[in-house]
C-alpha cells in the first residue's frame, strides 16, 4: 500500500494502518533503539513507546520536510536517550550482568555489530557513522568519543556517507540491470 | 547560509539527526525549500540513511506488537468506558440540577404551607370568635324570642316622649330581659331604674343603661306593671315618682 495513504489512515485513527507501519519499520527502528540502550527488554518497551508516540503525534508529521522513517527515527532516538537518562547510566544486559554505559563499550555482541554496506567502510568511518546514527551521539559527543577534532570527525562522516552513496548507487544500478535483464528475458 | 556551508558543516546530517537548534532548523528548512539541489542532496541522504537502517534492522519479538495492540485497543476500550463515565457525569449533573430544582420547589411549598397554616390559624380564631358571637346572638335571640316570651313596649310619657324600651317577660322561666337602647342618654350623675308594682308597692328590678341592648333584670312575681324612673347614679331604694318616664301594665 502507498505509504502516504497509510499515514493518512493513521491520522484518521486507523490502528490497522499503524500496525502496517509497525510491520514495515519496527525492525529498522529496533536496530537503532537496541544499539542505543543495549538492553533488550528496555529496547522493547522503548519501541512500543515510540509507536504510541507515532500514533499520538502523527498529525505533526509533515511529509514535505522528510521521510516518515526519518521522523520516526528521531522519536525513537529521543525516547531511547530519555529512557537512558531516567535509568541513569546503569544498564542491565540480557545476561543480567550490569555494566556502566560509557558509550565506548563496543564489545557487546550482536547489538554493536553493523551489517550491509557499513561493514565495508574503513573502521574509523564505520565507527563515526555508528556513533551518530546508531548510538544516539551528537557530533560534538562523537568527536570527543573518537578523540579527533570536530572538523576531522565531520570529514569522516562526509567520506563515510560518500562511500555508502557509491555502494547503494551501485546496488541500485545492479538492481535496475537485473530488472531490465529479467524483463527482456 | 549558503549551500556550500550547509554541506561542509554537516548541517544536513545534523538536521536529519535532530541535532540543530530551533533557529538552525528553520534556516535549513528554508534552504531546503528554496534550493532544489540541496533538497536532492538531503533526499539522497535520507534514502541512504533509511537503507542503512534497514540493513541493520533487528527483528523485535512479536510480544512488542501484541503489547502495542493491547495498549492501543485498551485505550479504545477505555474510551468506550468513557462513554458511561460521561453518561454518569451527565446523570449526576442532571440529578444535581433536579435536586436543586426540587429543593427550591420544596422550600417554596414549605413557605406556602407555613403561610397556609398561619392563615388557617387566623381563620380558626375568627371562626371561634364568630361562633362565640353567634352563640351570644342565639342566646340573646332566645331571651327575646320564644313561645313563652311576652314583649311589652314602654314608650316615654310627656317627660321623655321619644324614649322607648322593650321588656321581654318569660313567666315560665321567671326571667325579664329589657332592651333599653331606645332610651335617651342621661347626665353621668343619673340613671334609669325599673320597678315592679305589686299590690301598690314598687319593688326594684335593677338599673337600665341606654348603651346596652339587652339587660337582664330581676323577675318579680305577681307584678302588675313595669315602671321606669330617672334616679341618681347608682339607683335608689324607692322610686322618685316625679321622675317616672314610662310604664306598662302587665
Amino acid at each position: 500500500m502507498d505509504e502516504s495513504l497509510l499515514i493518512k489512515r493513521v491520522r484518521d485513527q486507523d490502528q490497522k494502518a499503524l500496525y502496517l507501519l509497525y510491520d514495515k519499520y519496527s525492525a529498522a527502528l529496533f536496530g537503532v533503539i537496541l544499539r542505543i540502550c543495549r538492553n533488550r527488554s528496555m529496547a522493547e518497551d522503548i519501541l512500543q513507546e515510540t509507536f504510541v508516540k507515532i500514533w499520538k503525534n502523527i498529525s505533526s508529521y509533515d511529509s514535505s520536510k522528510g521521510r516518515f522513517y526519518t521522523w520516526a527515527y528521531r522519536i525513537a532516538k529521543n525516547t531511547s536517550l530519555n529512557a537512558l537518562r531516567k535509568n541513569d547510566i546503569l544498564i542491565q544486559t540480557d545476561d543480567l550482568s550490569v555494566y556502566k554505559n560509557t558509550g565506548s563499550d563496543e564489545s557487546q555482541p550482536n547489538y554493536a555489530q553493523l551489517n550491509g554496506a557499513l561493514k565495508k567502510l574503513e573502521p574509523h568511518h564505520q565507527k563515526a557513522i555508528s556513533l551518530v546514527y546508531f548510538r544516539g551521539y551528537t557530533h560534538q559527543e562523537a568527536h570527543e568519543e573518537m578523540g579527533v577534532p570536530l572538523g576531522t570527525f565531520k570529514s569522516y562522516i562526509r567520506q563515510a556517507l560518500q562511500s555508502l552513496r557509491k555502494s547503494y548507487g551501485q546496488e541500485f544500478i545492479l538492481t535496475v540491470l537485473i530488472i531490465e535483464w529479467i524483463s527482456n528475458g | 547560509m549558503d549551500r556550500k556551508k550547509i554541506l561542509e558543516e554537516g548541517f544536513l546530517e545534523k538536521y536529519l539527526l535532530d541535532e540543530l537548534t530551533d533557529s538552525e532548523r528553520n534556516t535549513i528548512e528554508s534552504a531546503l525549500q528554496e534550493d532544489i539541489e540541496l533538497k536532492k542532496q538531503f533526499d539522497l541522504l535520507e534514502a541512504d540513511f533509511e537503507h542503512m537502517a534497514f540493513e541493520n534492522a533487528l527483528e523485535p519479538h512479536v510480544r512488542v506488537k501484541e503489547s502495542l495492540q493491547r495498549r492501543l485497543e485498551n485505550k479504545k476500550v477505555r474510551r468506550l468506558h468513557n462513554i458511561p463515565f460521561y453518561a454518569a457525569a451527565s446523570f449526576a449533573l442532571l440529578f444535581l440540577l433536579t435536586s436543586f430544582f426540587l429543593y427550591t420547589k420544596w422550600q417554596n411549598a414549605q413557605r406556602d404551607l407555613n403561610s397556609i397554616q398561619i392563615e388557617t390559624t387566623v381563620l380558626k380564631e375568627r371562626l371561634n370568635v364568630f361562633e362565640e358571637k353567634t352563640e351570644v346572638a342565639n342566646t340573646k335571640l332566645n331571651t327575646i324570642n320564644g313561645p313563652n316570651i311576652i314583649p311589652f313596649v314602654l314608650t316615654g310619657n310627656e317627660k321623655l316622649p321619644n324614649s322607648r324600651a322593650v321588656a321581654y317577660i318569660n313567666h315560665a322561666e321567671k326571667r325579664v330581659v329589657v332592651n333599653s337602647a331606645g332610651l335617651p342618654q342621661l347626665p353621668k350623675d343619673q340613671t334609669y331604674q325599673m320597678w315592679s308594682d305589686v299590690n301598690g308597692a314598687m319593688i326594684d328590678m335593677g338599673l337600665l343603661s341606654p348603651s346596652e341592648e339587652l339587660v337582664t333584670l330581676k323577675y318579680i312575681d305577681k307584678a302588675e306593671s313595669l315602671n321606669i324612673t330617672i334616679e341618681p347614679a347608682g339607683g335608689s331604694e324607692h322610686p322618685t315618682v316625679e321622675k317616672l318616664i314610662s310604664y306598662v301594665t302587665l
